[in-house]
């Protein structure tokens, strides 16, 4: 049955083997460099808190020196559809192709049972599928890691920077650590129970994109700042001269740019409030001046009182919110393979 | 060794007509005793029909004690069936076809020949058909 | 004699409509079993049911004396072809050997390789470009290399043209003389039936009509013909399957009816003529003859 599973799924892997070359050269052929620059700035050197310049330096002179923001922006995406694109051509057709041209005949009458037959196919191409995943997750961190490296250190504080996303950003999270693995799990199995229920290919497909496309989306917004209880803080608005404690704003929405004393935080909200605990989301009249006249809006705001409540998770919490949400989606993986188990041997028709 | 025929349309029980046929053969002295019938195989790689057809033709055969079964080697003709005598058998063929021959000639064609034959047939064996 | 399928009061619904029902049958071994009915008759669900592929909703019915796909033991020794005997579009001839060698602890490849060969097949072609005939053929040698000791065939000559079928039916047949196999085969084509089954069932509209062994059936049923006359007259112990009467101008009145005789008809007024199989069974496919419910068993024992 090992060896079967393997003819039938030769094709996709070798597809899926000469993606990950092609990928795997453009990352060896620009990776060095951005190694390079990474040790020429001197970022390797700095610590603490006064590492803000340089990092601005080398984030936004990596911004739009090319080939850098588009092959940063590929992994990410490629990372992130790449459980989609298994799970719509791996996991759907596994068993809907069968269903559909009736070779189930063909494979369920030799001396086999069915659950075995599943068990193998489901394996098989299931580790296949996050082995996959996680190779280009792997592969990509190891070119990222200069950048990953530098925007711990702290921040763009401007947002215009393709990189301005730390590793805790919606976009990014899912593509490093462990979770690719969740997620390759949960598409595949979710591909395979979409087929097994609807027993035709081409709509399974669909479903499956479609609910994937869904939970990809609805985990970082409402799910994942949720799983563990955030910290709060209240904290000065800076800066303040010899206060590295103070906050600095972004004085548009006036949200913190970055939690004090946290470095490498995952700011989940943050709003300025005020003495009396009422949150503002705009600059006040009185401090929102122009020209000549204009005060920095930050020593404003303290003077009236208003301090930054904010909600964030520790760097420390990085590894434990992976191991949470990589295990939610195995466990969702391991519902639904025993959702196709259970399909296939209820023998309706 | 006998090539078997399948009529279709003939409503004769396939497994008659072999047995038929294999006495056909022995009377015209194309098939002779210590001959080996044809396998079941053989003969349903050539008709396409049921093995057991072939098998209960043999026993047959068997029952009228003109055939024998040697198991691992195959069914083989015993003896020929009583009151045929080859010589007689060519003797009456030869005249028959001398017959046929100067019918043609004078002009009958099969359907007349058959005609002939079928009354003359029926006036000398009063039961019914062979 | 045993038997390779018995069922008892089988019966298989979906939602509302019963596929097949009071479905009781006990197929004895050794022969080549004919399954005819018009679509839709329940031919494919009785042979799904028999290999497992469906459970009952009522009844019992179990193959080889144990359930059906009870256990990998128990599929080794049943061999199904399936309707139109799909294969493996992308995979090749010799890959769908290998398959079978791998999944069969029974399979024989000599006799797989062999029959390849006789057939002409390329085992470098690809299964999706071979012609429907090839296809089947290609079917046939999987479930055969698997040695069963029942081979059950869900219409597999439908959509092949005449010669096709007739290769199809040669190896089918080669390979039961060769192994005794017992035979399943289910068509609604008559004609391909006569040369090879020697037991036959009728289904119509989901049930059973008759059962049994071909020569038994045959010996049973005559067909008589006469004056025309109510056949409630006949002598006891007959059942009238299907009759006709015409009304004509001339002094002849004809009338016909084909009677399943419990024993010989003497009544010299009759004209009795034995029964092709062909006309046997399109008598019992008509739905619109009333079969008489007592049904004596035939075929059971030979």
């Amino acid at each position: 049955m090992i060896r079967l599973s393997w003819l039938q799924f030769r094709t996709q892997a070798v597809t899926a083997a000469a993606a990950l070359a092609a990928f795997a050269v453009l990352l060896a052929v620009t990776g060095p460099h951005l190694a390079s620059r990474y040790a020429a700035s001197g970022l390797s050197s700095c610590h603490g808190g006064n590492c803000g310049t340089a990092v601005h330096t080398f984030l936004s002179q990596l911004a739009v020196t090319s080939p850098y923001p588009i092959v940063y922006l590929l992994g990410i995406a490629l990372v992130l559809i790449a459980p989609a694109i298994i799970g719509i051509f791996w996991g759907a057709p596994l068993i809907a192709r069968e269903l559909e041209t009736r070779t189930f005949a063909l494979a369920w009458n030799q001396s086999i049972t069915r659950t075995r037959w599943l068990a193998v196919k489901l394996t098989l191409t299931g580790l296949a599928a996050m082995a996959v995943t996680e190779a280009l997750s792997l592969m990509y961190g190891w070119w990222v890691d200069p950048i990953g490296k530098a925007i711990n250190l702290g921040t763009t504080g401007d947002l215009a920077n393709p990189f301005a996303g730390g590793r805790f950003s919606s976009l990014i999270f899912a593509t490093g650590g462990i979770t690719p693995l969740g997620y390759a799990a949960f598409a595949f199995t979710l591909g395979t129970a979409a087929g097994a229920l609807i027993r035709r290919t081409v709509p399974a497909m669909a479903l499956t994109l479609v609910i994937f496309a869904a939970v990809q989306v609805a985990m970082p917004l409402w799910v994942r700042p949720h799983l563990i209880p955030p910290d709060r803080t209240i904290a000065m608005i800076g800066p303040v001269p010899g206060d590295d404690q103070a906050v600095g704003l972004d004085y548009g929405n006036l949200t913190a740019i970055s939690v004090p004393g946290q470095p490498g935080a995952w700011i989940i909200s943050s709003g300025a409030i005020s003495a009396a605990g009422q949150q503002i989301s705009a600059l006040p009249f009185a401090c929102a001046g122009y020209g000549a006249k204009a005060q920095d809006p930050g020593q404003c705001l303290t003077s009236q009182g208003y301090r930054e409540a904010i909600s964030y998770e520790p760097a420390s919490r990085y590894w434990p919110l992976q191991w949470i949400e990589t295990g939610i989606f195995l466990g969702l993986a391991l519902g639904l393979a025993g959702s196709c188990f259970w399909r296939l041997n209820r023998r309706r028709s | 060794m006998i090539e078997f025929q399948l009529d279709e349309t003939s409503g004769v029980a396939t497994y008659l007509q072999l047995v038929q046929q294999v006495h056909q053969a022995l009377r015209m002295g194309m098939l002779e005793p210590g001959e080996q019938l044809p396998t079941a195989q053989q003969v349903v790689a050539k008709l396409v029909i049921n093995p057991n057809t072939v098998h209960k033709a043999y026993r047959e055969l068997e029952r009228e004690g003109l055939a024998r079964a040697r198991p691992g080697l195959g069914t083989f003709i015993t003896r020929a069936p009583a009151g045929t005598d080859p010589a007689t058998q060519a003797r009456f063929l030869a005249a028959m076809t001398d017959w046929l021959r100067s019918a043609r000639s004078a002009g009958l064609g099969p359907d007349d020949v058959e005609a002939i034959y079928r009354t003359a047939f029926r006036t000398c064996f009063a039961e019914g058909a062979a | 004699m045993s038997t390779v399928i018995e069922t008892s009061g089988l019966g298989k619904a979906y939602r509302r409509t019963w596929a097949l029902r009071d479905c009781t049958l006990a197929i004895p071994e050794g022969h080549v079993v004919g399954l005819v009915g018009p679509n839709g008759a329940g031919k494919t669900t009785l042979l799904r049911l028999a290999t497992g592929q469906l459970t009952p909703t009522r009844g019992t019915i179990s193959v080889l004396g144990a359930r059906p796909a009870a256990s990998p033991a128990q599929l080794a020794r049943v061999g199904f072809v399936e309707q139109d005997t799909p294969v493996y579009a992308r995979l090749r001839v010799a890959d769908h050997l290998r398959l079978g060698a791998w999944l069969n602890p029974g399979w024989d490849g000599e006799l797989a390789q062999r029959r390849i060969g006789q057939l002409g097949l390329d085992p470098r072609q690809r299964a999706g470009s071979l012609s429907g005939g090839q296809r089947a053929q290609l079917a046939l040698t999987l479930a055969l290399a698997k040695r069963p000791e029942l081979l059950l065939l869900d219409e597999p000559v439908a959509s092949l043209d005449p010669l096709a079928r007739r290769d199809f039916l040669r190896g089918l047949m080669e390979a039961v003389a060769e192994h005794a196999t017992s035979v399943v085969l289910s068509s609604h084509l008559i004609a391909d039936l006569e040369r090879v089954c020697d037991y036959l069932i009728v289904l119509v509209a989901s049930q059973v009509r008759i059962a049994g062994e071909v020569s038994a059936l045959l010996a049973v049923h005559r067909r008589l013909s006469g004056p025309r006359r109510d056949p409630g007259t006949l002598p006891a112990g007959q059942d009238v399957i299907e009759e006709s009467h015409t009304d004509k101008q001339s002094t002849l009145l004809v009338r016909t009816g084909l009677v399943r005789t419990g024993g010989p008809v003497h009544d010299p007024a009759w004209t009795v003529t034995p029964v092709s199989l062909e006309e046997l069974v399109l008598a019992y496919l008509n739905p619109a003859n009333d079969i008489p419910a007592r049904r004596p068993r035939l075929g059971v024992a030979s």
